[in-house]
């Protein structure tokens, strides 16, 4: 069967950041190929012009008069977060001493 | 038991002005239906505030058709303080600090919020089987999908529950499991409603739409969630319109366009046949209708799969077990804790569209895949732009079948894609299209028949849905 290999799937994993298991590693090797054979049709299409349309919103972009509005309190912008101490988010070490 | 919940929104708003009902007792009775219904899966969180909620509402207002309404919400558009999860592990924990501008404006009328929908994992998917809270059924035959990615919404109206849910639309979300189960949904045009506070999954696709049992509710909802926001810049902002007002016209010599495409072998023949029933019946009551040869719909699916997969990426960046969301313990480095936390948290359909998406956008792949894709759209739109100078409306049926099996697309990621093809395009394009039913098949299940519109021509789509939904 037609598909990627365990490192085409590592490289599209590390840019997802995702981790993987083993099984999941098979699986997806012929999963993201049938996936990376449907996005490859765009190859196929010839009679196109070259304006590119990014959005259907056809205005120009608007921007909201800059007036002080209602603001998140500490407490309440990290109500969510899964670690915290006091007003701050607990996060693992991020640079080796 | 009572049985107000079965009556039009016209007929409950009369008794609760004449104070034979209160809203509580709607709650309780849909309360009732939801112990009934377990089986089908079909919320993720029951509202447990909603009954102090309906006591509280105060004195009924005779000129506001919603008060006191009951509504359910997809699990992706985001609500104070109530249990908000896209169907995902990552969010099952998440209760969100503000609510989205559409609940505010369903608050505004006095709506109550009865729970939370059951929905494929952040809308990726065709059946809602992605949900990390297992699929939501058919309420026609249990055996079989209520579509997706709004299938909890979809399964909710169809059986009645509540008489309304929202859903969201990014490449047929809304129509094909209003299709499949039988209701009336709408995706507005892109701007209509604002998107502040639908969790983002491919943000140039995105739109809230209202699900309901027939044309005039649908439409009359649609009056209430429309406006421009200061909180989403592509909002559009539009003059003031009651959608509701041109049903009951005449549709003599209204214009129709079928594309060949749609009525094309990729389509069941019972349906195809059902199609050809509305035509005739439609050319019968004085509406032109023509088959039309239409460009690129054969390559919107895969333009949904580059520019959905693209965004998606990028926007499920922000799933991270920082700020909100689970959070993988035990980590040793930052990298770590996003790999394994994104690893534990997301779901296999998930992590096969960031991963494709984080490709598609990855170094010269962008100008090969995000690039050519955004031409393509463009020459779609401009392709219903053509056919829209000469037509007012494009029909179609809504799925190329009626609703599958469970199980049958599982760990099939190209079938996933494929239930879509009929209504992808108009998400491409950014137009609005509705699902309206239009009968059912041998096996007893749901038909649907899709009307496209202009860009803003939401009332012209709705006064042919009626027509069709009053005589067909």
């Amino acid at each position: 069967m037609d598909k990627l290999s365990r490192e085409e799937v590592l490289h599209v994993a590390h840019l997802a950041r995702l981790s993987l298991t083993d099984e999941e590693i098979e699986k997806f090797r012929v999963q993201l190929k049938v996936l990376m054979n449907d996005i490859d049709k765009i190859k196929e299409v010839k009679d196109y012009d070259d304006e590119e349309m990014y959005t259907p919103v056809d205005t120009n972009a608007r921007l909201r008069e800059d007036v002080v509005g209602e603001m998140l309190n500490a407490k309440d912008a990290i109500a969510n977060a899964p670690c915290k101490n006091g007003n701050f988010i607990e996060v693992p070490v991020m640079i080796n001493e | 038991m009572s049985k107000y919940l079965d009556l039009s929104i016209k007929e409950i708003h009369e008794l609760l002005v004449k104070e034979e009902i209160t809203p509580l007792d709607l709650v309780d009775e849909a309360l009732n239906r939801i112990e009934d219904t377990k089986d089908l899966n079909a919320f993720i969180t029951i509202n447990d505030k909603v009954r102090e909620e309906a006591k509280n509402l105060g004195k009924v207002d005779k000129d506001n058709l919603f008060f006191g309404i009951p509504i359910a919400i997809k699990d992706n558009i985001i609500t104070k303080n109530m249990r908000t999860t896209c169907a995902s592990h990552i969010l099952d924990n998440f209760i969100p600090i503000y609510d989205a501008t559409v609940i505010k404006k369903i608050k505004e009328a006095k709506m109550l919020i009865i729970g939370k929908a059951n929905m494929d994992e952040f809308a990726m998917g065709s059946t809602s089987e992605t949900s990390y809270f297992g699929s939501p059924l058919n309420p026609h035959d249990k055996k079989r999908t209520a579509g997706g990615s709004s299938g909890g919404s979809a399964a909710i109206v169809s059986a009645n529950i509540v008489p309304f849910a929202l859903g969201s639309d990014t490449g047929g979300s809304i129509r094909q499991p209003a299709s499949y189960t039988g209701i009336v949904g709408m995706k507005p045009t892109y701007g209509r409603i604002s998107r502040y506070g639908l969790v983002a999954f491919a943000s140039s696709l995105d739109q809230i739409g209202p699900m309901s049992r027939t044309v005039y509710e649908n439409a009359a909802l649609l009056n209430i969630l429309v406006g421009e926001d200061d909180y989403d810049l592509t909002s559009a902002n539009r003059v003031k319109e009651d959608f509701t007002r041109l049903i009951g016209e005449d549709i003599k010599n209204m214009k129709i366009a079928l594309p060949k495409f749609f009525i094309s072998d990729i389509v069941d023949k019972e349906i195809s046949n059902k199609i050809k029933e509305v035509i005739s019946y439609l050319k019968e009551k004085g509406a032109i209708v023509d088959i039309i040869d239409m460009k690129y719909l054969d390559t919107a699916v895969t333009l949904y799969q580059i520019i959905a997969m693209a965004e998606a990426s990028s926007n499920l960046a922000r799933f991270d077990g920082i700020r909100y969301g689970f959070r993988e313990d035990n980590t040793k480095t930052v990298d770590e804790m996003y790999t394994k936390t994104r690893g534990e948290g997301f779901g296999d359909e998930v992590k096969r569209r960031i991963m494709v998406g984080s490709y598609i956008l990855s170094g010269k792949n962008a100008k090969i895949y995000y690039d050519k894709a955004l031409k393509v759209r463009d020459d779609i739109t401009k392709e219903f732009a053509r056919i829209f100078k000469d037509y007012d409306l494009i029909i179609g049926p809504t799925t190329t079948r009626v609703a599958p099996l469970l199980g049958t697309s599982k760990d099939d990621p190209h079938k996933a894609f494929m239930d879509d093809v009929l209504v992808i395009p108009v998400n491409m394009a950014g137009l609005p299209g509705l699902n309206v039913p239009i009968g059912k098949n041998s096996e007893n299940m749901p038909i649907g028949l899709h009307i496209i519109g202009k860009a803003f021509d939401e009332a012209l789509i709705y006064k042919l849905a009626s027509f069709i939904e009053e005589g067909f």
